[in-house]
């Protein structure tokens, strides 16, 4: 029959989608394992540098340093929007592109100019695609980002607010709360706002001075916001593909159990329609 | 005894955790020693080995660049770019630029 055959080949075909889930499934969570450990290792360092930059932070210095700078105006912010290199992830590219998109608007709203600064391919091509410039472009951040990731990413944004050409700049990112929950979130990367934590610079002593330091560690302060981002970010890739392709894994449970069903019933409905002629052909013959 | 809480610490990992008796760091200007009782300190430091002399004798030897030491109430925390057992290959860039600046 005819329509046999059909559900027969629609059930290979959603068994064979169902394995490629499944195994996607499997792999994200063993890459989510690995990129949450990176995520924990992280965090020490953050915040003991964050410790010591509030320490060490006062209003005074932003006249001195170009990257404390405190515009009075914003005339033009970047946005370093950090997305995904892969899709197959649920809702985590479109929903860090949405908010890249309604920030974008708003900023345009209140008059001011913006410019796009990306890492993650899935970004990169939806801004190309809708005709948006692309300051910079960063497609080959890896499932396990290092500093030296983030520095590559940040280190033109960093410039460009030194020299004065941006006044703000955004940090697009998801943020990894567990597994389960990833939601995107915006942070003011700069300018830097100080800490109201008391000055640590009377009590410590200070080698060379309080002021070096912190022109040494806050490119390192700001590159780890960044690093932190991206390993936050790798995680929350993981963690939504692992929810989307398990969402896959068990429809396609559902369809296979539905199809199954159709054919069993149709097999059932032949079986019985030949028993039927096979019983009225005897009966004709008495 | 008295002795200190060690930390090194890089971006992607902490490297050590543990007690020592003293430790020996490379500072911007030279090579700094930690007794425990020191006084509350924060020191860019360079590019070199540092050791952390361990409670029971014995010591351990990380190479590190570019970052801050903090001390404060017998807690070394050294935060630093590069940590390893290794001594690099290449400096980071930044530490570089750290030996012609400051040193």
């Amino acid at each position: 029959m005819a329509g046999d055959a059909d559900v027969k080949r629609r059930i290979k075909t959603v068994e064979n989608t169902r394995q490629i889930t499944r195994t996607m499934e499997l792999v994200a969570t063993s890459k989510l394992k690995r990129a949450t450990d990176r995520v924990h290792a992280a965090r020490p360092y953050a915040e003991a540098l964050h410790e010591i930059v509030g320490g060490l932070y006062s209003p005074e210095l932003s006249e001195q340093y170009p990257i404390l700078r405190r515009p009075e105006e914003t005339k033009r912010a970047a946005i370093l929007l950090l997305t995904a290199n892969r899709g197959l992830c649920g809702g985590f590219n479109s929903n860090l592109i949405k908010q890249a998109r309604l920030l974008i608007e708003k900023l345009r709203g209140e008059g001011i100019e913006t410019e796009l600064h990306i890492a993650g391919k899935k970004g990169v091509a939806y801004f190309r695609f809708r005709g948006e410039e692309i300051a910079t472009a960063h497609t080959d951040v890896g499932d396990a980002p290092t500093s030296d990731d983030a520095e590559r990413v940040v280190a033109p944004v960093r410039e460009r607010f030194e020299n004065g050409d941006v006044d703000a700049v955004y940090l697009i990112s998801s943020k990894f709360v567990s597994a389960m929950s990833t939601p995107p979130h915006t942070r003011d990367l700069l300018p830097i706002t100080g800490d109201a934590e008391a000055s640590a610079a009377d009590v410590y002593i200070l080698s060379p001075s309080g002021d070096m330091i912190l022109e040494r560690i806050l490119p390192a302060y700001i590159r780890n916001a960044v690093y932190t981002a991206l390993v936050e970010n790798a995680a929350a890739e993981q963690g939504a593909r692992r929810s989307a392709m398990k969402a896959a894994t068990d429809n396609a449970g559902d369809v296979l159990e539905h199809l199954t069903r159709s054919y069993n019933r149709a097999r059932q409905a032949q079986i019985t329609q030949e028993i039927a002629e096979i019983v009225g052909g005897s009966a004709a013959l008495e | 005894m008295a002795s200190l809480n060690v930390r090194v610490v890089s971006a992607e990992q902490v490297v050590f955790e543990g007690e020592a008796s003293a430790i020996v760091a490379p500072a911007w200007d030279g090579q700094v020693g930690i007794l425990p009782g020191h006084a509350p300190m924060l020191a860019l430091i360079g590019s070199g080995p540092m050791s952390i002399e361990r409670q029971g004798g014995g010591s351990d030897t990380f190479y590190v660049a570019a970052g801050v030491l903090k001390v404060e109430r017998d807690n070394v925390t050294l935060l630093t770019e590069y940590a390893s057992t290794e001594p690099p290959t290449e400096l980071p860039e930044s530490a570089v630029v750290y030996a012609e600046d400051v040193g």
